[in-house]
């Protein structure tokens, strides 16, 4: 019988994605979690598998389309099976007894069953009226997280809408935005007939996407937080040193050791000394936040743009684990398989534009983080030693700051503190923690 | 399956024609389910035929005569008042057969098909489900469970339907008895027992532990045990029945009080100690169920069991065994079988009990807001002082709202007297509104009426009530 296959909710806060490309057609046969389509949301691809072994009926929405969660997204054919819907997807599959013995290893694979999972109650401390609750399971959020703008904090019909709006602010394909949508469509068929010269001048692109995400929170970090970007050299020969010496040891246990994990550490220990640089500014209550975690992001060069994985509680975490860590979040970032999950919460962000080649930059903080460290090129380059102009590596750095909350002299000091534990590795081991 | 048993296909089962089974199969319908709804017996199940609604009718009819006896303080002076309890329990079964016969059509106009049977389960998705003379298998996409409860058994006291009773043969009395024992002080034996006091009957509560309606707030209590008092009721607490004996005259039940053992004897001994989920007997195991110890089969917050297809609502889901709350419940589950997002998320869970002065409760009591981490401001406002009580010569009691001292909002709330079991909608919905005091005090009530102590109490919560001293 058919089997109708809803777009599951990839991630929390996640309520439509674009469709990047669908990797069967209409009539093809597909096995059970081969890949079906790419979907494209703001903050990742994911690619999304199969539910079950059978026959594409329908495919529903093209390419470059933006599709909700909850909606069907393809109709298969798959034979033996007797349910209609991917919402019943536990009696779809277990016919046969193997499978139903399986059942366990599927639930944790495939994101389809869990995504149309329960939805959650409110809880106690929430203040919504029932019918705004609703509204919220409705809409596949969890009003749990929506922040309420009424009094003593209630939560309004007008948040629920809006956290959903502000989840993905992506084109819309519900009846109310589609309207929205044909204005600039307009707009943009008068232009070009007003100019159709132009046309061969530019290619014009529709802002989507992860490209999307890149400029909105570009543009809300720079617009929000005045930035200060300070600079400083690094003399990495001592750092260099430790790790020609411990890169070895890291193969034997498959370990591929960059110079990242040590600066992550450097900058882990002075986090925990200068805590404003681990925080964030609640505009909107007028709080200062302090984070007692650290999270820290990692700025990846992708295909599609730049995105920030995140390697969580790296204060706990020995160098060998950083290092193997990171590899495998921005591998998986690359290969478009990191989850949401693997995208949010960072605290604190790195950005290493020294191995494409820059010197000196000024990073964009992650926003709403304060602050944002930025590795330039490594280099051999004169310096004055002992008053005698020697030839050493150094590295170039930045440091830029939310002026609202760090002051520069904080800064200054920040940054000190990193450069000293970089350049005196064995002070690094005996600020860890 | 059996070679030739033919299975009845059918989409959603519904087990259980109570306030649980019958809203959740008229719900499943109106969502363009085709739904079976299966009862051993009538529908309506206890709360319409053996609980909620007889028992009302019953204790309204024990309180018109109980007015009567005592209304001289109003120059009212009746003399030879009879009682024909068997008229009395005619019109108590009229009540009850068109409430009945209400739900048969309102199930037959959603187009809800009815069967009478015993369902017993004889695979995941298949069930049996027997009458006297035959016995078909039914094959379902997915079941509600709501086979609710029957009253517990104890060893000391064992049902005969004649001079051991459950509530449902003393809602059938064909007289009232001249002595009655009941055991157990919770919700249902005190309503009865003071529905007989009034009637007539002499009536004695053995309870177990030290209070009557263990559980509910003893500043609610209080003025119940005074009014048992001035009905002549005898109230025992700490009583641990040991054992009966009947005779012709009636029974003679033996109990431990205090290390002494006392008799009383009686014609009737009423016999309320709790009710026991209907979870037995039915192959729950062959669905895939399991029981806990006390009977209840365990779910999530979509009332979905372990099995997918079986959803399980009322009294087999868990305490509190309450008809709105069943019925609440199989809202849920056929709106989360139709597909929607639907879950058990309320915030407030009306109690009402019908003794003399009526109870009523809902959300937080004061030392409940304090564990839960709130600076608790508390609010009573006496009956005595509302005109509308005191014209209904109905002045004992008192409404108390339980508020949060800073956001005022209102957490919960106690009502001993007149109507609580209606006033006390007003709060649920204020505390589901999250509605604090400031917008019940600035809400007009109408005068003269009892809903105004609500009023008043939440303005003394604001600290500016009129017709009582603020704190």
């Amino acid at each position: 019988m058919a089997f109708e296959f809803k777009l599951p909710d990839v991630g929390e806060g996640i309520h439509e994605g674009e469709i990047v490309k669908f990797h069967v057609a209409e009539g093809d046969s597909i096995s059970e979690d081969d890949v079906l389509a790419e979907i494209q949301t703001d903050k990742a691809v994911v690619e999304i598998p199969s539910p079950v072994t059978g026959t594409v009926k329908k495919l529903n929405g093209a390419e470059g389309e933006v599709i909700e969660v909850g909606s069907v997204l393809a109709v298969f054919d798959s034979e033996g099976d007797d349910s209609a819907s991917s919402d019943e997807g536990e009696k779809d599959e277990p016919k046969e007894e193997e499978k139903a013995e399986s059942k366990d290893e599927e639930e944790t694979e495939k994101p389809a069953k869990k995504e149309s999972g329960t939805p959650k109650a409110a809880g106690q401390d929430v203040l919504a009226m029932p019918s705004v609750r609703k509204k919220a399971r409705e809409l596949d959020i969890d009003i749990n997280e929506v922040s309420g703008s009424g009094k003593n904090g209630r939560v309004t019909l007008e948040d629920v809408e809006s956290f959903k709006d502000g989840g993905a602010k992506k084109a819309d394909t519900s009846g109310k935005e589609a309207s929205k949508e044909e204005a600039p469509q307009a707009d943009e068929k008068e232009k070009k007939a007003a100019a159709p010269a132009a046309q061969d001048e530019e290619e014009r692109i529709p802002l989507r996407g992860i490209r999307r995400t890149i400029a909105k929170r570009m543009a809300q970090s720079a617009f929000t937080a005045p930035h200060v970007t300070i600079m400083e050299e690094i003399d990495a020969s001592e750092l260099i040193e430790v790790r020609s010496w411990a890169k070895p040891i890291a193969e034997k246990k498959g370990i591929k050791l960059t110079y990242l994990p040590f600066v992550v550490k450097a900058l882990t220990a002075t986090l925990h000394q200068f805590p404003t640089l681990n925080a964030s500014i609640d505009d909107e209550n007028e709080e200062i936040v302090l984070k007692k975690v650290y999270n820290m992001g990692i700025a990846t060069a992708t295909e599609d743009g730049l995105v920030v994985p995140v390697v969580k509680n790296v204060d706990r975490k020995s160098i060998f684990t950083l290092a193997e860590e990171i590899r495998d979040v921005v591998d998986r970032t690359r290969n478009k398989k990191a989850s949401v999950e693997d995208l949010k919460g960072s605290t604190f962000s790195i950005t290493n534009i020294g191995s494409f080649g820059g010197q000196y930059f000024t990073p964009i903080i992650n926003y709403p983080e304060v602050a944002i460290f930025g590795m330039g090129k490594m280099a051999d380059r004169p310096v004055a030693v002992d008053g005698e102009v020697v030839i050493r590596p150094m590295m170039n750095v930045s440091l830029s700051i939310d002026h609202r909350l760090i002051d520069g002299d904080v800064a200054a000091r920040f940054l000190n503190h990193v450069k000293e534990l970089l350049e005196n590795p064995k002070l690094l081991m005996m600020e860890m923690n | 399956m059996v070679v030739g048993d033919f299975a009845n296909e059918v989409d959603v089962l519904v087990v259980g024609g109570g306030p649980g089974g019958y809203v959740a199969a008229i719900r499943a319908a109106q969502l363009g389910k085709k739904v079976t709804l299966v009862d051993k017996a009538e529908l309506g199940g206890v709360c319409l035929n053996r609980g909620c609604i007889p028992s009302k009718a019953l204790i309204h009819a024990g309180d018109e005569v109980h007015k009567m006896k005592n209304s001289g303080h109003m120059g009212i002076e009746v003399d030879g008042l009879k009682i024909n309890f068997a008229e009395m329990i005619k019109w108590k079964d009229s009540v009850v057969n068109k409430l009945t016969s209400g739900v048969g059509s309102l199930l037959k106009n959603n187009k809800v098909e009815v069967v009478q049977g015993e369902v017993y389960f004889t695979g995941e998705n298949t069930c049996k489900v027997a009458t006297e003379s035959n016995s078909t298998t039914y094959q379902f996409n997915h079941c509600i469970l709501a086979t609710g409860s029957r009253p517990t058994e104890i060893k000391a006291l064992p049902f005969d339907g004649d001079k051991i009773i459950s509530s449902t043969e003393a809602l059938n009395l064909s007289e009232v008895p001249a002595k009655l024992i009941v055991v157990g002080g919770g919700y249902i034996g005190l309503e009865l027992g003071t529905a007989y006091a009034k009637l007539g009957a002499e009536v004695t509560v053995l309870e177990g532990m030290d209070s009557i309606l263990p559980g509910v707030d003893p500043s609610m209590t209080r003025m119940v045990k005074r009014s048992l008092k001035k009905l002549g009721v005898e109230v025992v607490t700490g009583a641990m029945v040991q054992s009966s004996d009947k005779s012709k005259k009636g029974v003679t039940v033996t109990a431990k009080v205090k290390d002494e053992e006392k008799t009383w004897t009686a014609d009737k001994v009423l016999v309320s100690v709790g009710r026991t989920p209907n979870t037995d007997e039915m192959g729950l195991d062959q669905a895939g169920l399991e029981v806990d110890e006390k009977g209840f089969i365990a779910h999530d917050e979509q009332m979905k069991t372990k099995n997918e297809k079986v959803f399980v609502i009322g009294d087999i889901a868990g305490q509190p065994m309450l008809a709105h709350k069943a019925s609440y419940e199989g809202k849920v589950a056929a709106e989360v079988i139709a597909g929607e997002p639907s879950v058990v998320d309320y915030r407030a869970m009306p109690y009402v009990i019908f003794t003399d002065p009526e109870l009523a409760y809902t959300g937080l009591t004061e030392k409940e807001a304090k564990e839960a981490g709130h600076e608790v401001a508390v609010s009573r406002f006496s009956f005595a002082a509302n005109g509308r009580a005191l014209s209904l010569d109905a002045a004992d009691g008192f409404f108390q709202v339980v508020a949060d001292k800073d956001t005022k909002q209102v957490l919960g709330a106690q009502i001993v007297g007149p109507e609580a079991s209606s006033l006390i909608a007003e709060v649920v919905l204020a505390i589901e509104m999250g509605a604090n005091a400031e917008d019940i005090a600035l809400t007009i009530h109408a005068h003269p009426s009892l809903p105004e102590t609500f009023m008043e109490a939440a303005e003394g919560i604001m600290g500016n009530a009129i017709h009582m001293v603020n704190k």
